[in-house]
């Protein structure tokens, strides 16, 4: 759709009109250079003013030449082409530069193309046509160049060509070389008449011309591509190709519209599509309308990039949009998915939570209660464990008289008893030495009995230590009243614990 | 492409402006709904697991509840668990002292006192002090009078400390008098329930 346009195929006598798609395409009609012609066509232009227009001119006042011009670019460029332009075709209108290529050798200079339509004064109303109705016009350009593609078309590769095509009773010469447009002449002038001699002459002669103006090579074999709907040019095929200096190619008309893709019928009907099919798609390498006249195109360009940047900017956003919004939907309907899945956990945590007794503790509680009930309950020695090894050492040493007995259960925390005798050596004759030595003997066999773990003297009959005051007073007789008092400790835990 | 024409393109322009307002303005909102959902999935996610956590906590606290709730109803009943009972205790070391044989006894309970939190471990774990002073007549007296206290205990009972004396260290009394005096402190555990005062 963006590629959509207008080719017209202006001469001084008529405009033919296409609407050319790729693939598709329309033959608008032609019109006379006349009052009644141009109010056709400015009804067409108007219908089909939102299209961009190619004007391809077709007439004899034409001027090429060829220049070789140093390398340089931007604006520097720009000035020069502009005063070589004015140098070399004066105060025409329509004037156009095209850089072919650049020099393999030397300075690698750049060669040009210049290229003016000397009289184009019977195009003007035709351009003020487009104007009034506001038809961007992309360009102007000659029908040589429109012919250049034609020859792209139909992959004619050969170094020197010159194409012959008979369109409106009129033969156009045009000679490429390399592919790219030399030289182009229109015989017969602007009005259409038979040929007045052979075109093999005529194609003869503008050898001589191109060889003497030194374009075409002396020695160079020129490939003449004859293009005529009308076959008039058939006839000129056996003379040329009996000169060793021309090869020939008779392009028919199925040919053409099986290299431009058109259908035969519709080439049958309108054979100067075939040059502005050829065109149509191309970009324009030699425009020769003024810029004030490309205005409008530029203007119809800026908005067709504008809408076609809006248009990709609301695609990428409606594109953005829905994949998030796609993404969004594709997380809610996991959610739902988790939300089922939720539900039936806590279905089967209520189910299961229902059966705990209510009234009580937590689980965890309620076994810890449990737990520490148990160890409470743990059975803690026996006295009469605790009272055997007592009584075993004091039936052993019967000069031990015990005061008292105490025991102390530390087995919720320590795990072990502590046991406390309070016991005193009776009779005691005041002999401390002796005295501590059966303390020491009582004390030995207490560690002998099962489970004792230690045994500790805490109070002692005399204090012998060297920082405290000892003072007594001896006897040699026993009295039946005197004891020598002492305090033992021991440890029992019971085996494994 | 040279100067754009701008006077020219305003409506072009203003599509351009009006198609990326839109463009963002429908990014930014689906974006928005995205991240809401992702929130929310995330959130729903966490609340999966948590519950997934809890159905497998549930799974084994109903085998702490199978495992252990008859032993606790058994506490429950003696008096572990809830308020002191006093009285009860006081009865039982009563009984324990009559069918150990013995001479009647001394008594004093003290305020109940928070456990160590050691034993405790967490739970409102208390023990009440009975301090009991008692004649006997032999030893072994003591051992009955604690294994029928275990027997007639409504609840959990340790004996903590005993003492032994003679009090008046004169063996030369009438047969079947009792000679020895037992100094004996009693700890009564019990657990406070919820809203008892502990």
């Amino acid at each position: 759709m963006f590629d959509r346009r207008l080719v017209l195929l202006a001469t001084p006598r008529q405009i033919g009109v296409l609407d050319w798609r790729p693939g598709r395409m329309h033959w608008l009609g032609e019109f006379a250079a006349t009052k009644e012609g141009l109010t056709a066509f400015r009804a067409i232009a108007g219908r089909h003013a939102h299209l961009p227009a190619v004007v391809v001119v077709d007439t004899v006042d034409e001027d090429y030449r060829s220049e070789i011009l140093p390398h340089v670019q931007g604006r520097a460029r720009d000035e020069v082409l502009a005063r070589k332009l004015k140098q070399v075709f004066r105060n025409a209108r329509f004037t156009g530069a095209w850089r072919q290529a650049r020099e393999t050798t030397g300075r690698r200079d750049d060669r040009y193309l210049f290229a003016s339509l000397t009289d184009a004064d019977w195009l003007t109303p035709w351009l003020a046509t487009l104007e009034q109705e506001r038809v961007p016009l992309a360009g102007i350009v000659p029908l040589a160049l429109a012919c250049q593609h034609l020859l792209e078309a139909l992959r004619i590769q050969e170094p020197h060509v010159l194409v012959a095509c008979r369109l409106n009773n009129r033969l156009r010469l045009s000679y490429y070389h390399g592919g790219l447009l030399r030289f182009s002449r229109l015989i017969g002038g602007d009005t259409p008449t038979p040929l007045p001699g052979s075109a093999a002459d005529e194609i003869a002669k503008t050898q001589l011309y191109l060889t003497g103006q030194r374009i075409l090579p002396r020695e160079a074999r020129l490939h003449v591509v004859l293009i005529d709907p009308s076959r008039q040019l058939d006839s000129a095929q056996a003379p040329l190709n009996a000169d060793p200096a021309f090869s020939t190619r008779l392009v028919d008309l199925s040919a053409l519209a099986q290299a431009l893709r058109i259908p035969d019928d519709f080439l049958v009907a309108t054979p100067e599509s075939a040059p502005l099919a050829a065109i149509a798609g191309k970009a324009l390498q030699l425009n020769l309308a003024p810029s004030e006249l490309l205005q409008r195109h530029l203007e119809f360009r800026w908005r067709r990039g504008l809408h076609a940047a809006a248009a990709a900017i609301a695609l990428v956003g409606v594109a953005a949009t829905g994949a998030w919004w796609l993404h969004a939907q594709d997380i809610q309907d996991r959610m739902r998915t988790l939300a089922a899945e939720r539900q039936q956990l806590d279905t089967r945590y209520r189910e299961i939570a229902r059966t705990f007794p209510h009234a009580l503790a937590t689980p965890e509680q309620l076994a810890q209660t449990v737990a520490l009930a148990r160890a409470i309950k743990q059975p803690a020695p026996a006295p009469e464990v605790l009272l055997a090894p007592v009584g075993q050492a004091l039936t052993a040493m019967p000069d031990v008289m015990l005061d008292s007995l105490a025991w102390t259960d530390d087995t919720l925390d320590q795990g072990s008893l502590v046991l406390h005798i309070d016991a005193a050596i009776a009779p005691f004759d005041g002999n401390y030495r002796a005295a501590m030595q059966r303390i020491e003997t009582f004390m030995q066999t207490l560690r002998l009995a099962p489970g004792v773990r230690d045994v500790r003297l805490r109070t002692s009959p005399v204090n012998a230590d060297s920082a405290s005051v000892l003072a007594g007073k001896r006897q040699d007789a026993q009295s039946p009243d005197s004891a020598a008092r002492f305090s033992v400790e021991l440890d029992y835990r019971e085996d494994g614990a | 492409m040279k100067t754009p024409p701008i006077a020219a393109l305003r409506l072009p322009l203003a599509l351009v402006i009006a198609a990326s307002l839109l463009a963002a303005g429908g990014i930014l909102w689906s974006r928005h709904q995205a991240g809401e959902a992702q929130q929310a999935l995330q959130a729903m996610q966490t609340a999966i697991d948590n519950a997934r956590r809890r159905l497998v906590q549930s799974r084994l606290q109903q085998g702490l509840v199978a495992e252990n709730l008859a032993e606790y109803q058994a506490l429950a009943a003696r008096g572990f668990i809830g308020s002191e009972a006093r009285l009860a205790w006081i009865e039982a070391v009563q009984l324990a002292n009559r069918d150990a044989g013995l001479y009647g006894f001394d008594y004093r309970l003290a305020p109940r006192v928070n456990e160590r939190p050691q034993l405790a471990r967490g739970l409102p774990l208390g023990h009440t002090a009975m301090t009991l002073t008692m004649p006997l007549l032999v030893e072994t007296d003591l051992s009955r009078f604690v294994a029928a206290l275990h027997a007639r205990a409504p609840g959990l009972v340790r004996v903590r400390s005993c003492r032994l004396s003679q009090p008046g260290g004169t063996p030369t009394e009438a047969i079947n008098t009792p000679r020895l005096q037992a100094e004996c402190e009693l700890q009564w555990f019990t657990i406070a329930q919820p809203g008892d005062r502990s």
